[in-house]
């Protein structure tokens, strides 16, 4: 299979005040088309900062980034955004929907943005969260929905625009366990029934060895990229 | 992303900040009112004045002095070859000279004298049909006039208002003391005495705009030739066909003569210039109602920014999911265009309201001074009337959205400009 994403030696720092605080100190992987990868590490390994920069948010300072063959490094904003819009899904550990939009009108709002009517971005919409199983919460708004919903209602959203990678930032911090399982049994559903593929950042070993493979992130470098045996799947 | 639903976005954030938006809308309705109640009355002023005037002026009436109230005056005097190329002219109907006669007295039957008036020689035929509407007489006409005819301006007749005799009837007679120049044998004043038949006496007319006949009598060209020894006019009147042409007629009378040799009053160029002044007040108080527009446009900025803090997540969401700079500009931009009609719009409903209003107000509160200047009665009252003009109406409107587009400018830079990572942590 090819690799729907490499990273390749990927620096970057931030600033806290004056001092510069290293959160990536050089990371190379590639990520395979259909593949689930779980990255894994404590809080400060810098995994939120590679799934931003992996999702074209933010620009590393040294590095390159390939998705589906496009180098981001040399692509400008409104590129980025396009490719954001067409090719990558995020799931985010807050949710992020707008709280004042329905389910439906969420879910529909990249189709939207992507310009299409909206017969067509409401049809698409309604039968994204069927698939989800949410056709009966499509006219709630999100404070109306439970944390599992909420995800769920996000999900679809980032796979409305059919993209070629979905990025998850802890997509199961903000779920009680029950529900975080769940939502990784429809994430690995749907990585096999449609193919999708899935970066997911956690910091729990157990969430992550559902993966086909995770990445252990430690202070900023991989700490050692192991396969998931078949069998230690969930 | 569709501009349709850019807008539909827009308005939707607009519902949910329902109070806000009402504020900041009302802050562009108020400036609106302001220039449009004031654009609506200045112009309602504006075509009052220019209708009074125009009905007041005799447009059709050019007067032609001698010398240059800007080069000097001068003593010539008009011959009468001069007002008969005056009167060849292209587009001038008539031309009459008028001889003034200084150093005059008038005594009644009863030896009660007048002096302050203006006294001049006419041929009463032309003269009449230059000035149909205002030689007209309080006595029965027509009449027949003779040498020794005169005719009587109403104010000479009636000095004072209070006294109700006049100074003389049709058929009286009169003394006229004239004062001629003699020359020799050193310059002097030789007076005169002679006696005048009052032919008729002349209505109230008011001044339309340079002379007024109030003020005048007449006595026959003829008569005044003879007594005088001289035949020349201090002033010539001319009668345009057409007062839409009279400033063209004007420059060619004036090629007639030297430079600087004469001066035409043309009451359109006074009317125009008038018009002028009007309106320049009328952009100027609109400018000054404009700053209420300037300060609503400020409070949209500062509406709109602090949205923009709160909207930071939102703003990082859209961007996450692949919104462009660009499109998260337009949807602000939309509040703000959005903010602008609707002010715009209800704006020219209250501003012509309140310019209703106002017109009310003024009409009431200002009590028209008697004015015995302007002399149709029935336009003597102010009655400001506001007057739609779709034009200001246009440019209020047009600048409402401007306004409201260039506060908006900042702000909705602000949102497109976040950067994506920081809006997405933003609590």
């Amino acid at each position: 299979m090819s690799a729907i994403l490499e990273v390749k030696d990927i620096k970057k720092s931030y600033y806290l005040g004056k001092i510069q605080v290293p959160a990536l100190r050089g990371v190379s992987f590639e990520v395979k088309q259909g593949e689930f990868l779980a990255i894994f590490g404590p809080s400060g390994s810098g995994k939120s900062t590679l799934l931003h920069l992996m999702g074209g948010l933010d620009r590393p300072d040294q590095g390159e980034i390939l998705i589906d063959g496009a180098n981001l490094q040399k692509l400008h904003d409104n590129e980025l955004a396009e490719l954001r819009l067409k090719k990558i899904g995020f799931v985010f550990q807050f949710f992020n929907l707008l709280p004042r939009l329905t389910a439906l009108r969420n879910v529909e709002l990249p189709l939207t943005v992507a310009g299409l009517s909206e017969k067509e971005t409401l049809e698409k919409a309604r039968e994204m969260l069927k698939l989800m199983g949410l056709g009966a919460r499509v006219d709630h708004k999100p404070s109306e929905l439970s944390g599992g919903e909420q995800q769920r209602v996000a999900m679809a959203r980032a796979l409305i625009n059919d993209p070629k990678i979905v990025l998850a930032d802890e997509p199961t911090g903000n779920l009680d366990t029950k529900t975080g399982w769940e939502l990784v049994e429809l994430m690995q559903r749907l990585n096999k029934e449609k193919g999708q593929t899935f970066v997911m950042i956690t910091h729990d070993p157990h969430i992550a060895e559902t993966a086909d493979r995770m990445i252990h992130l430690r202070d900023g470098l991989i700490e050692e990229i192991k396969e998931v045996p078949r069998r230690n799947r969930q | 992303m569709k501009v349709s639903r850019i807008f539909a976005m827009a308005w939707e954030n607009m519902k949910q900040r329902r109070v806000r938006t009402t504020l900041t809308t009302l802050g562009v309705v108020i400036g609106i009112t302001a220039i449009i109640s004031l654009a609506s009355l200045g112009e309602g002023f504006r075509l009052d004045v220019k209708e009074r005037m125009q009905s007041g002026f005799e447009l059709d009436n050019l007067t032609v002095i001698p010398g240059s109230l800007f080069a000097g005056l001068s003593l010539d005097r008009f011959t009468d070859e001069k007002v008969q190329e005056i009167s060849n002219v292209t587009g001038v109907k008539l031309a009459v000279g008028v001889m003034q006669l200084g150093n005059v007295t008038l005594y009644n039957g009863n030896k009660e004298p007048v002096q302050a008036f203006v006294a001049t020689a006419v041929n009463f035929t032309e003269f009449m049909r230059v000035f149909p509407d205002r030689f007209v007489f309080e006595n029965e006409a027509p009449w027949q006039y003779t040498n020794d005819t005169i005719i009587i301006g109403y104010k000479v007749n009636h000095p004072n208002e209070n006294i109700t005799e006049p100074f003389a009837v049709a058929n009286d007679t009169v003394d006229l003391t004239l004062g001629i120049p003699q020359k020799t044998p050193i310059p002097h004043m030789e007076y005169q005495n002679h006696t005048f038949i009052v032919g008729g006496t002349l209505q109230k007319r008011g001044t339309p705009g340079i002379t007024n006949f109030d003020y005048w009598i007449f006595i026959p060209l003829e008569t005044a030739r003879t007594i005088f020894n001289s035949s020349e006019y201090d002033l010539v009147f001319a009668k345009v066909y057409n007062s839409e042409d009279s400033e063209k007629i004007a420059k060619d009378i004036e090629a007639l003569f030297p430079p600087y040799k004469i001066t035409i009053l043309v009451p359109l160029t006074f009317i125009k210039q008038v018009d002028n002044i009007l309106t320049i007040i009328q952009v100027f108080l609109m400018a000054i109602a404009s700053i209420s527009l300037l300060v609503a446009g400020i409070g949209i900025m500062n509406i709109m920014t602090v949205s923009v803090m709160e909207r930071t997540r939102e703003i990082g969401i859209l961007k996450a999911i692949g919104t462009k700079s660009r499109t998260i500009l337009s949807v602000f931009l939309a509040e703000a265009v959005l903010v602008g009609l609707m002010g715009g719009f209800i704006g020219m409903f209250t501003g012509y309201g309140l310019s209703f209003g106002l017109a009310q107000v003024l009409s009431s509160v200002v009590q028209p001074q008697q004015n015995t200047v302007l002399q149709n009665p029935e336009r003597q009252n102010m009655a400001i009337s506001p007057v739609f003009s779709p034009q200001w109406t246009a440019i209020a409107f047009v600048f409402a959205v401007v306004v409201c587009i260039i506060f908006g400018l900042y702000p909705a830079r602000k949102a497109s400009k976040l950067n994506p990572v920081e809006a997405l942590r933003y609590e």
